[in-house]
């Protein structure tokens, strides 16, 4: 088969579990968890891929992949199904020479598709992970990274001091060029965090990713064995800095804060933007919204298939949910197809899709200004019953 | 069963909001077209074979279809075909929906011979189980099928066809453009005959100039006694939307759970084409009772009975009571509106008052700034 070669590719890591999101990923991997009324968390990236211009996407996925490979399909929602494009579901197989396997770590992942790289004989590699939202132009971090001539370029973003012992961490000289790569420093000598945007020449990686297989030291990582290695070498690694919304959503409370800051006049995140930046999603039929005459909707989004008789204040409601006469929904974010009965009140949570919320039952919590706000969550599919309580915090 | 679909996207009845586009393309109920319903309804009988009999004014309506994707219609065999018209020896531009078809003939004869030819309109909206009239149509034995609804016929609705059976269910009389009385049946512009059948009629009719569908097929033939029809009668929800008036209380008629429930979920799922919009934005000071909203739009002021296409901006302090707002519109603060249509890209000024009536209601032509 004859495969047109490519300047530029994109590997999307979407492997990953995503435990820290409890019951929302004990079915489905991270990177498919709904996010914004009618996206999933891959949505940004893959998006992000196809606004920049790159029109191969090979996806790795490994932690319950049912649901992602259904969503991403032949990549048809992001335009990513014609002639000269594709969007590629990479999950392990088993090859001859045993050098196959779950993959081991995010480099190994890469490793065992160096085949599926090597026919487009890519110049460049862009190497993304499935669990941040963020809207990013891929182009101009390639264009800098080419104009720098550097092997690699790790974009990064400044984040607070007491924060920065969670990240990798990367310190630069006054050029940009990365003299040092800490992975979650204890004491950390810049602010600059990784993003886990990485582009690479595919030369060097291709290298890079074979000489850290046969080391069985290695845990085969982008961040703690690859990064640090292409330093050691000495090779010119120049750090992008990206100053936009960006926001790992790897736990319930951040999922739960980036959701409420698409929400206001001015939000944090303003996911409306330009038709250049604009989010794909796969769409399902879904008619218009419906609001009732005694609905009450204020300062929230509501995607369409809704039917809403009730209160809704400060939440994001997803596709096909209803929301009963009498009903309260605040401060929440209801997935998709979830069913609120009348009179029950839902605050301060996450609904998992399809989640059944019966009549009367009391979800959540409100919080005074201050107080740490702790968000209840139902998995997917979860019921509860009427008259029940589900606390502050507490999951179903 | 070989079935192959022929969709009329018929001529412009409308005035101001059919001037530029067919019946098929104009939008309904927030974020559709006409003509979703009819290409809905045969892609969801399994009907993998399309044409689109067009004739004015098709740009926005090959814009909407493209290669048919939405609808699970782009195929590598059958699929969907726009059939657009060229005046050959034997008749000019169409003159009905007879000639249309004759001058589709290569398309007609397009695939296996036995086939079956489902004819659907796109002025007549429903959620209907195509494979039920298709059924029906065999195990009758008969020439023609056609769908027909019961309870549209007042008396006063000038309907294309209308057919009345008697108390044994054969039919007693057939009238065309007839202001029939309630007991009459209304065909709902759907027919199913055989591609055989279609074919001889159709040379026969047309080297006679014949070439209206209703009144020289059905019920000159039927006269003649050189037809057998049958007729299928459809129970959920029809909506003839074949004026303004019709268009304007159908469009709020969907704010019936009832009637939009069965449009929208009645036997299978109604698709559109996808615009990647995002979900809509309610204000903190928004009052939004009884109404229809699509994606996109960011809702600021108050609506009563309303029906809200895509991408539309309701400013803070307007005002507006059975509207119809087309999509990428933008209300402005102040603006009150009653009994008004608003075609695509229309931009009311802030303070704007525009009052109709529900029988006349107001239009604003695409694109003006009022």
């Amino acid at each position: 088969m004859y495969f047109q070669k490519k300047r530029c590719i994109a590997m999307l890591l979407a492997g990953g579990q995503g435990s820290r999101l409890k019951v929302l990923t004990e079915k489905t991997a991270k990177p498919a968890v709904p996010f914004g009324g009618k996206y999933r968390i891959i949505d940004f990236p893959l998006s992000n891929c196809v606004n920049s211009g790159i029109d191969t996407v090979g996806i790795l996925t490994q932690y319950q992949p049912l649901e992602l490979n259904e969503y991403i399909g032949n990549g048809q929602p992001w335009g990513l199904n014609k002639t000269h494009s594709c969007a590629q579901v990479l999950p392990p197989y088993e090859r001859h020479d045993k050098k196959s396997g779950w993959y081991k770590g995010t480099a190994n992942a890469i490793y065992q598709n160096i085949d599926f790289i090597q026919r487009f004989d890519p110049d460049y590699v862009v190497v993304l992970s499935g669990d941040h939202i963020y809207k990013m132009d891929y182009a101009a971090m390639v264009e800098y990274h080419e104009h720098h001539g550097a092997s690699c370029t790790i974009a990064v973003r400044d984040v607070p001091l007491k924060e920065a012992s969670r990240f990798g961490i990367l310190n630069t000289n006054p050029d940009g060029s990365i003299y040092e790569f800490e992975e979650k420093p204890k004491k950390p000598k810049s602010t600059n965090a990784s993003m886990g945007i990485y582009v690479f020449n595919w030369s060097v990686l291709r290298e890079a990713l074979i000489a850290d297989e046969e080391d069985p030291d290695s845990s085969n990582d982008f961040g703690k064995n690859i990064i640090p290695k292409l330093l050691g070498e000495g090779h010119k690694l120049m750090a992008y800095r990206f100053d936009g919304y960006w926001k790992d959503v790897g736990t319930i409370d951040s999922l739960w804060e980036a959701n409420m800051e698409l929400l206001g006049k001015d939000p944090a995140f303003n996911i409306r933007g330009d038709e250049r930046s604009k989010i794909y999603a796969r769409n399902n039929a879904h008619p218009s919204s419906y609001i009732d005459a005694d609905a009450r909707v204020a300062g929230s989004f509501i995607a369409e298939g809704c039917e809403v008789y009730g209160t809704v204040r400060h939440s994001v409601i997803s596709l096909g949910c209803t929301i009963g006469e009498g009903a309260l929904v605040e401060d929440s974010v209801v997935m998709p197809g979830a069913v609120i009965d009348p009179g029950a009140i839902v605050r301060h949570a996450i609904l998992g899709e399809e989640s059944h919320i019966c009549r009367n039952a009391v979800v959540g919590g409100a919080f005074g200004p201050g107080e740490k706000k702790q968000i209840s969550v139902t998995a997917k599919g979860a019921v509860v019953a009427e008259n029940s309580v589900l606390l502050p915090g507490e999951m179903l | 069963m070989n079935v192959m679909g022929i969709i009329f996207a018929n001529d412009a009845t409308m005035g101001a909001l059919t001037d530029k586009r067919t019946m098929a393309s104009l939008p309904f109920g927030g974020r559709y077209r006409q003509v979703d319903f009819a290409l809905s309804n045969l892609a969801c009988a399994g009907v993998r074979h399309v044409g689109i009999i067009t004739r004015h004014h098709y740009q926005s309506l090959i814009n909407h279809i493209g290669s048919g994707e939405e609808w699970g219609l782009e195929l590598e065999e059958g699929g969907l075909e726009f059939l657009t018209p060229y005046a050959s020896s034997a008749t000019d531009n169409y003159r009905g929906k007879l000639e249309s078809l004759y001058t589709a003939t290569p398309f007609l004869e397009s695939g296996p011979e036995d086939e079956l030819v489902v004819m659907v309109d796109s002025a007549v909206l429903s959620n209907v189980d195509l494979n039920k009239a298709l059924a029906a149509h065999v195990e009758s034995g008969k020439d023609i099928t056609v769908v027909c609804r019961a309870g549209i016929a007042n008396g006063a609705k000038q309907l294309d066809l209308a057919i009345k059976l008697d108390e044994k269910n054969r039919i007693a009389d057939i009238a065309v453009d007839y202001q029939a009385p309630a007991d009459y049946l209304a065909s709902m512009d759907i027919f199913i005959l055989s591609k055989k059948f279609l074919m001889k009629q159709l040379r026969e009719l047309i080297s006679h100039n014949l070439y209206h569908m209703d009144r020289d097929l059905v019920l000159g033939l039927w006269q003649k006694k050189d037809i057998s029809v049958n007729v299928h009668c459809f129970d959920g929800v029809a909506l003839f939307n074949e004026s303004i008036e019709e268009y304007f209380s159908n469009s709020l008629a969907l704010l019936d759970k009832d009637i939009r429930h069965d449009l929208f979920a009645g036997n299978h799922p109604v698709y559109t084409k996808v615009r990647d919009r995002v979900p809509t934005y309610y204000g903190d000071n928004c009052r939004i009772d009884n109404c229809i909203v699509a994606d996109g739009c960011m809702l600021g002021g108050e609506a009563e009975n309303c029906i809200f296409f895509r991408q539309v901006t309701l400013r803070p302090g307007a005002e507006l009571e059975n509207c119809v707002i087309m999509n990428d519109t933008v209300i402005g603060e102040g603006a009150k509106l009653k009994n008004v249509i608003l075609d695509k890209d229309v931009t009311v000024r802030p303070g704007a008052k525009l009052i109709g009536s529900p029988s006349t209601p107001i239009i604003i032509r695409r694109g003006e700034t009022v």
